[in-house]
């Protein structure tokens, strides 16, 4: 049993019995993670009809994503990966969209401050990204689709599920950001004139 | 039916039933009026057109220990049960003051009374000869074991990651990750930083925490996090980690504040929490002055910063000396050589006019401002700048301030007691000035070790105890992280 979290758009929870998806819970609020993310849990377990310590797996979207909701799945997945004693995995969330779509693709989301979390996918390959992109930048090459869709937890699930099985490794649990923390140092200032 | 607790007030009631069931051995009045006066007691009546029964339960504070000092049922109405239903309030009480066994004495002829003690879990530990006198019956002393819950509390309301893990009211395991290195380059702490910080963290300390107190989680009976106030990213942490193991484990959770938090650390230092007490809380993010009647009921806030928080003035000074984050130990090492009365700053809030509407109040930027006055001054005019003596005058005006208005507000509210949480406590000249006035004005001071002063997930875990071992309900699964929690919101449900 794998129990996929998301919370790079709004706060969701999966779970597997190998391909198949027993039950998923979605909270579309982007801005309710902390609230609800809890509730996704219990809920998806109940609507799965198991308890946590069934569970053999669990697989987080490791973003890139807002942080302050991104980090509200992460926490909970590792908390609870740990205590049980389960595997843990991370999934990039932009492959997590990418996967099962036809052709050649880019893949963007809603990185916040006017800018696009961006992927490029060749013939089901990333060729490009992550990376923060300004819209300025931004092309869709010919012969490309675009896609924008938001992540959740089955679209997690089903790309991990996929991705282990045919031996990529999803052991990087560590958040993407893809922008250090933009702070001025302050040198600071004279309070007399 | 009313079952309530007794007073000196219902001595009058008590005595006649006293001589009624017990004859020759009743207890004297003096004897009973002391046992219902006294604080450590607890008593309670049974009432049905008067009294028909009582009981009376002794904890010594941080005995971890509990005697049933009394129970009786007047002869008329014994066999309904009342009896067992006293005793059980007593183990309620004796759960909910932290005591982990339950004592007694009992006449070794009375045998149902002693079938009733056997049904509720008390074994016959020792035997005392002729104990019972004129009579020169034996007694039996009997002894029940008490459960403390053990609970996990989570604390990232800022720059430390902390789990930590209680018993009742004892200290099993308080693990630590402090993301203040990082923080030292920006010469103050910043939220993604931190909020970064917590999450590279949390899985390890959680870790750290069970293998220190040696349990398993499946040990763990409740989970409590800090949800406020703090920074709301950072707390979001600790909350999605809480809500996980809450759920995973199927164990309640307690959503609990932080600054409350600070107070009741206290429990664990000295196994049991005395109050009322003037609670002055003073780090990076807070200063605080509390009067707390009741832990879990009765929290009040005299007073708080209006601008920055003590530590952060520290830490601005420190920057304006050119001295590396975080300010308070550098200024402390500093100020040592310095003479305090060298420069006279301003204590903000302090005069007359500021008395109406900011008595417990506190104000540093003033301060602060005046410190780079002066620098800038001596630097301007090509000056030697005595930093120990600029170092020891700011720190003598900051703990002066903090210092005078706790004993201000112990005096007002004739409360005697005043405790020292937060950071900022670390500073020696803090901890000097007060204990200097404490006992000067006859204040019982208080200060926990350090690592139950700064902020700490132990000190969640001891406030989540609290409000089971009182059998409050648990918070919901949907709370938030509140960043200007109202100290009086001790549980968000």
């Amino acid at each position: 049993m794998l129990l996929a979290i998301d919370s790079s758009a709004g706060t969701s929870a999966a779970i597997f019995d190998g391909e198949t998806l027993l039950a998923h819970v979605e909270f579309e609020d982007p801005f309710g993670h902390a609230e609800n993310i809890g509730q996704a849990i219990s809920d998806v377990l109940q609507h799965a009809g198991i308890r946590a310590k069934d569970l053999n797996s669990v697989v987080i979207g490791r973003g890139p994503a807002p942080y302050t909701g991104l980090r509200v799945g992460m926490a909970a997945g590792i908390s609870l990966a740990r205590t049980l004693g389960l595997k843990l995995y991370g999934a990039m969330v932009l492959d997590a969209i990418a996967f099962r779509q036809q052709g050649d693709l880019v893949v963007t989301t809603d990185a916040k401050r006017g800018e696009l979390f961006y992927a490029k996918y060749e013939a089901g390959v990333r060729t490009q990204g992550p990376e923060v992109m300004s819209p300025e930048e931004f092309f869709v090459p010919s012969g490309f689709s675009h896609v924008t869709l938001s992540c959740n937890a089955e679209m997690v699930g089903r790309y991990a599920i996929s991705a282990l099985a045919s031996g990529v490794n999803l052991s990087d649990v560590s958040a993407l950001y893809l922008r250090s923390v933009d702070v001025n140092i302050s040198k600071g200032k004279r309070v007399t004139g | 039916m009313e079952i309530r607790e007794l007073g000196p007030e219902d001595l009058e009631q008590v005595m006649p039933l006293e001589r009624e069931l017990f004859g020759d051995e009743a207890w004297l009045d003096k004897t009973m009026a002391s046992e219902l006066e006294n604080p450590n007691t607890y008593y309670l009546g049974v009432f049905e057109e008067g009294l028909i029964g009582y009981a009376g339960l002794s904890t010594i504070p941080a005995s971890f220990s509990s005697d049933v000092q009394t129970i009786g049922i007047s002869a008329s109405n014994q066999g309904q049960g009342l009896g067992r239903a006293l005793m059980q309030l007593l183990f309620d009480r004796a759960l909910a003051l932290g005591s982990e066994v339950l004592m007694l004495e009992v006449r070794a002829d009375n045998q149902s009374a002693i079938a009733l003690y056997r049904s509720m879990g008390f074994e016959q530990i020792d035997l005392r000869r002729r104990y019972y006198q004129p009579s020169g019956v034996d007694a039996l002393v009997m002894r029940a074991k008490i459960r403390q819950p053990i609970v996990l509390g989570i604390e990232s309301s800022c720059d430390e990651t902390g789990v930590g893990i209680v018993q009742g009211n004892r200290l099993l395991a308080n693990a630590l990750a402090s993301s203040m290195d990082e923080h030292s380059k920006y010469g103050g702490v910043v939220p993604e930083v931190a909020a970064r910080a917590h999450l590279e963290a949390i899985g390890q300390v959680l870790d750290k925490a069970l293998f220190e107190a040696g349990i398993t989680i499946d040990k763990v009976d409740a989970i409590a996090v800090a949800n406020g106030p703090g920074l709301a990213g950072a707390l979001m942490v600790g909350i999605a980690a809480a809500k996980s193991l809450s759920v995973a484990h199927e164990i309640p959770i307690y959503a609990v504040n932080h600054l409350v938090g600070h107070v009741g650390a206290d429990v664990l230092e000295r196994g049991s929490v005395q109050l009322p007490t003037i609670a002055l809380l003073v780090s990076g993010g807070h200063t605080s002055l509390l009067l707390v009647r009741d832990l879990l009921d009765d929290v009040e806030l005299l007073g708080e910063t209006i601008d920055d928080a003590a530590g952060e003035a520290f830490d601005k000074v420190a920057r304006v000396l050119g001295l590396p984050y975080p300010g308070g130990p550098q200024i402390d090492k500093l100020a040592a050589s310095g003479n305090p009365k060298a420069i006279r700053f301003p204590r903000g809030l302090t005069l007359p006019k500021d008395m109406e509407k900011h008595r417990y109040n506190f104000s540093f930027s003033g301060l602060k401002t005046a410190v780079a006055r002066h620098v800038e001054k001596a630097q301007d005019q090509g000056l030697e700048l005595n930093q120990a003596d600029v170092a020891a005058s700011f720190r003598e005006a900051v703990v002066d301030v903090l210092i005078s208005k706790a004993v201000a507000a112990c005096k007002e509210f004739g409360v005697n007691r005043l405790l020292l949480g937060g950071g900022v406590v670390a500073n020696a000249r803090l901890r000097e000035y007060a204990t200097e006035v404490c006992e000067r004005e006859g204040i019982e001071l208080r200060i926990p070790r350090f690592s139950l002063c700064t902020d700490n997930g132990a000190m969640i875990a001891s406030l989540g105890a609290q409000l089971l071992m009182n059998g409050r309900e648990p918070s919901s699964l949907g709370f938030s992280a509140e960043s200007t929690l109202d100290v009086t919101e001790v549980q968000s449900l």
